[in-house]
């Protein structure tokens, strides 16, 4: 229902408008039509614009702290009050969840996933690779986006893989399941684009097949070499347009240089369009980093697993940088050796914006408890542990305007819980996006059933036909050596 | 003596004569059911071919004194069916690389031509139509097929061909018909080799082309003063697409590749055909706008019980609601046709009879197979229904063409009956009698240092010649340079060695169904056996 919304909507603000002089001196019968034409659609516009209230929970709105016996109303797609019970108006006709007992929270954004893409997530053939784009291979039939939001994960990161030192441009989302794909990209989000530093890109866990050249880099200088040679190559590319503008200004007809979308994305980094998330492990390629950005002119937005960030976490802060960070994977590969799960709350404490993601399909669905754990490992409080997984995850993708907390005019991305969040036994029982239910236990329990005969049905319907047409089949197709 | 000679002549051309089909004569197809696709269907009907194109169609047609008379009396005539897609005369895996080995290091950037795919292949100038390829296609009452390599992303410019006799030439009905575009990612590690890749190669390529015509048009107005823009075949090609010349058919089965080509498509303003579409049923609304060819390979279930049960929904979903795409397209209004689909040829009347199935008319599947792609492929003057002053390609079959024991009877192509392959020649699986006794498949062993390397081979003679194709522990190709004397077989074949890629030349003696000797490599002589498949 709510997706007639934004077809409506026009309509609805014309009806309200009131006659259009254009409608004076029409007949009466016409009028009583469009009356009629109306009164119609201001009552689908009500369904459509139908509030939903949940009532009466422990609302964790991790940017004001917790409100007990507290209401959100929810319209169209935003967040339009919340507050203690009393403070929150019940308008006529909303759809009120009863949630005594249970626990809302934002949204959880995963600033690393690779969920939703179809094909490889690495193009994993060239050193730079800026020119594939992830949105180009978004599906919207990835199930794990629906467990995702079973487990409260609304918004994610969708990056390309860290084969190389310039990976692809990756895409914010939000896991509009039932949504056409069109519908997921984050409208107004960032662009964003996909950096690796360590081993991956110096090919130690891709290597090319035996006999084949290697890959450039083998070392992380040669990683660093790609990173500084892209930038001075997008440079020059950029000082050749320039000179063509000039000159045609000057009125000659030269010719245009070639476009290359490879160079038109590295300069789109340099002028701030596009923000650089940089999958790395160690402090010397971190530092190695930041100061490559300041010879170049280029701004990173957030560093990606960043396990020896402690390490230089207050160089990290100095220069504005996040840091996306598992909270307890360690010693998986060597460069991985030095983690320690009191990285998210020693960076956090050195002032750097510090989130956990998953970088899995599977960790994307309880990044909740990952969270909770900062507040074992590090001593946060809950509220900080919170804004791991919600509004600093926002920050780092430049949304805190819309999503990462339950705050008035924010985006409806909220989720109920059964229990509180950071507790192993809680269970999602609602999921929200955009002031639509994407996910729901009670229903998608229901719609089990229903499945089941669907699939029973479609098979049985299958081999029936299947009998029905194989004794002919064998008669007349001889020529036929498919199968 | 002179006399024997001119019986055995005589006898040799009687013969051969239906083979040689020389001169397309006057027939008369009288009595049948006539099924025009441009009007409704004639009973008793009469259709007059001459000189290779339709005189006439009726019911009260004069039957030329000229004429040979074929009684089609209960049986239907159509006109030739039209397969707007298909990998016909191309192998289906990339072909090696021509006398290059593997680069000794890796291109840093992303180079903007590709071996063995580019948009400037022409097809027409490639396709090696075989007579069983021919054969079996006629026999499902198809003569006339667009055909281009499956493999690659830029599959090259496909050709219309009429399945009759002469030179390849003689039966291009359009030789460019149309740029045809996989989304096939390359070997991992060379770009693109994932599907993103893909993607950001095909939107490069055409920005290259429209710079390759923004750059000449400068340069031959201006050329003093102006660094020579240099010659790209690629970019001339795609430049008759970015002009709109030349349409571009995009093979895409998925709804999510539908609409991905189609963005393209809206991007660089491109005439598009979509090719594949077996999730059209999703989306009949959105492809009201864009010709479709909907392949009517359809996906077949696994045949084990528990590997069927195991499958997801959606899945399963799938492989049943697909074969509802013609019926579904021809609901919401849309253009499309019943193809085969790139790639290996697949149950073309089978296929059909499935969308039949599924809720598409048997006279809806008609039009899907004849004037509809004609219409499609820009060559409905000439072709697709049985109009007066259209090419002679008819069809006659002894029941309505897509009821399940149909037989097609005659075939006429370009006006000249062909011979149809005898029932023993297709339960030999083969096209036509005078298969010679390498022609067919085989399989070899090379007994190299390192251990057996295992290759299939597909030989086909003609004219002392082979040609075929080879697949492989070493690679997949073409065979070259074959010849065959009755007993002593030579050819070439590229393979992947270690790290380049290299000629393997064959010598061999046939005997029965087994063939010895040895192959000539870089690491030296190597024998090798082999046997007849099947």
């Amino acid at each position: 229902m709510k997706r007639s919304f934004g077809k409506l909507a026009p309509l609805t603000l014309a009806l309200r408008a009131g006659p259009s002089p254009r409608t004076r001196g029409e007949g009466a019968a016409k009028q009583r039509v469009r009356g009629a034409l109306a009164a119609f659609l201001a009552f689908l516009a009500t369904t459509a614009f139908a509030d939903t209230v949940i009532r009466d929970a422990t609302i964790l709105t991790v940017s004001h702290g917790k409100i007990e016996h507290g209401s959100i109303l929810i319209r169209g797609t935003k967040i339009a009050a919340v507050g203690p019970n009393d403070q929150v108006q019940v308008p006529a006709g909303a759809t009120v969840i009863d949630a005594v007992g249970k626990f809302v929270m934002p949204g959880i954004v995963d600033t690393h996933s690779h969920t939703g893409v179809e094909g490889s997530v690495n193009e994993i053939s060239l050193p730079n690779t800026g020119m594939v784009r992830i949105r180009d291979v978004l599906t919207n039939e990835d199930v794990d986006a629906y467990r995702e939001l079973a487990g409260g994960t609304t918004c994610a990161l969708v990056l390309h893989g860290s084969a190389n030192p310039i990976g692809g441009q990756s895409q914010i989302v939000k896991w509009k399941w039932g949504h056409p794909v069109s519908e997921w990209p984050v409208a107004d989000a960032p662009r964003t684009i996909k950096f690796a530093l360590g081993e991956n890109p110096k090919s130690s866990n891709f290597r090319p097949p035996p006999g084949t050249p290697l890959q450039y880099p083998q070392t992380r200088m040669g990683v660093e070499e790609v990173i500084r040679q892209a930038f001075t190559d997008a440079k020059d590319y950029a000082a050749k347009w320039a000179d063509y503008d000039a000159r045609k200004k000057r009125g000659e007809d030269p010719i245009p240089p070639r476009r290359d979308i490879l160079m038109e994305t590295m300069n789109d980094i340099l002028a701030g369009k596009i923000d650089v998330h940089s999958h790395c492990y160690r402090a010397d390629e971190i530092m190695m980093l930041l100061r490559l950005s300041d010879e170049q002119g280029f701004k990173i937005r957030e560093l990606q697993h960043v396990l020896e960030g402690y390490k230089v976490a207050k160089e990290i802060a100095a220069h504005g940088v996040g840091g996306g960070t598992f909270i307890d994977w360690w010693g998986f590969k060597m460069e991985a050796y030095d983690a320690i799960p009191y990285n998210v709350a020693l960076m956090d404490r050195a002032g750097v914006l510090t989130s956990v993601n998953s970088d899995s399909d599977e960790l994307a669905r309880r990044l909740n408890l990952d969270a909770a754990k900062a507040m074992k490992y590090g001593g946060l409080s809950e509220e900080e542990a919170l804004k791991l997984c919600t509004l600093n995850g926002a920050k780092q993708l430049r949304l805190d305007h819309r999503i990462g907390s339950i705050d008035v005019g924010k985006d409806a991305d909220v989720v109920i819980w059964n229990g509180h969040p950071f507790s192993t036994y809680s269970r999602v029982d609602t999921t929200f996006v955009d002031g639509e239910v994407v996910f729901d236990r009670q229903k998608d329990l229901q719609t089990r059933a229903a499945m089941a005969k669907e699939k029973a049905d479609l098979l049985k319907k299958e081999a029936d036909e299947e009998k029905k047409n194989k004794p002919a089949k064998k008669a007349t197709d001889e020529e036929k050596s498919d199968e | 003596m002179k006399l024997r000679r001119f019986l055995i002549g005589i006898a040799l051309f009687a013969l051969y004569a239906p083979l040689l089909a020389d001169a397309p004569g006057v027939y008369a197809i009288a009595g049948g059911t006539v099924h025009p696709v441009s009007g409704p269907a004639i009973e008793n009907g009469v259709v007059i071919v001459r000189d290779g194109l339709i005189e006439a169609v009726g019911a009260n047609v004069a039957v030329p004194a000229d004429a040979t008379v074929v009684d089609a009396k209960g049986k239907h005539v159509y006109p030739g069916l039209i397969d707007a897609q298909t990998s016909l005369g191309f192998p289906s895996a990339t072909p090696p690389r021509r006398g290059r080995g593997a680069p000794a290091t890796r291109p840093q950037s992303a180079a903007t031509e590709l071996p063995q795919t580019s948009p400037e292949f022409l097809a027409m100038h490639e396709v090696k139509l075989t007579d069983d390829d021919m054969d079996a296609k006629r026999a499902t009452g198809v003569t006339t097929i667009l055909t281009a390599p499956s493999f690659g992303i830029f599959n090259g410019q496909s050709v219309v061909l009429d399945l009759g006799g002469g030179t390849m030439e003689q039966r291009i009905v359009r030789g460019v018909a149309a740029q045809q575009i996989s989304f096939n990612p390359r070997a991992a590690w060379t770009y693109p080799d994932s599907l993103m890749g893909v993607i950001s190669y095909i939107r490069q390529s055409l920005l290259d082309g429209q710079h390759y015509a923004a750059a000449h048009a400068i340069y031959d107005k201006n050329p003093a003063g102006n660094q020579r823009p240099g010659e790209s075949p690629s970019a001339v090609a795609l430049g008759a697409v970015l002009r709109r010349d030349v349409p571009v058919v995009f093979i895409a089965d998925s709804e999510l590749m539908m609409r991905r080509a189609m963005a393209i498509a809206r991007e660089f303003n491109l005439k598009t055909i979509l090719s594949g579409a077996r999730q059209a049923y999703r989306m009949p609304n959105d492809l009201k706008d864009v010709p479709v060819l909907v392949s009517v390979k359809w996906a077949t279930a696994p045949a084990a019980k528990e590997d069927r049960e195991e499958q997801p929904l959606r899945v399963i979903r799938d492989r049943v609601l697909s074969p509802t795409s013609p019926a579904a397209l021809q609901k919401s209004g849309a253009t499309y046709a019943l193809v085969s689909g790139p790639g290996k040829t697949g149950d073309f009347i089978p296929g059909i009879r499935k969308a039949i199935d599924n809720g598409l008319s048997a006279d809806d599947a008609l039009r899907a197979v004849t004037l509809s792609p004609a219409r499609i492929l820009g060559v409905d003057r000439q072709l697709g229904s049985l109009d007066k002053g259209k090419i002679a390609n008819v069809v006659v079959t002894d029941k309505p063409i897509f009821e399940k024991d149909a037989k097609v009877q005659r075939v006429y192509v370009d006006g000249r009956e062909m011979k149809l392959p005898t029932e023993e020649d297709r339960a030999r699986g083969r096209g036509t009698a005078a298969a010679g006794p390498l022609d067919g498949s085989w399989g070899l062993i090379v007994k190299a240092s390192t251990g057996d390397v295992n290759i299939n081979a597909r030989f086909h003679v003609e004219d002392g010649k082979v040609i075929g194709t080879f697949s492989g522990d070493r690679g997949s190709g073409d065979i070259r340079n074959g010849t065959f004397d009755g007993t002593t077989l030579e050819f070439t074949i590229g393979v992947k060695a270690t790290a380049e890629q290299e000629d393997w030349v064959f010598h061999g003696t046939l005997s029965g169904t087994t063939i010895s000797g040895t192959v000539s490599t870089t690491l030296g002589t190597l024998p090798f056996s082999g046997s007849k498949s099947r």
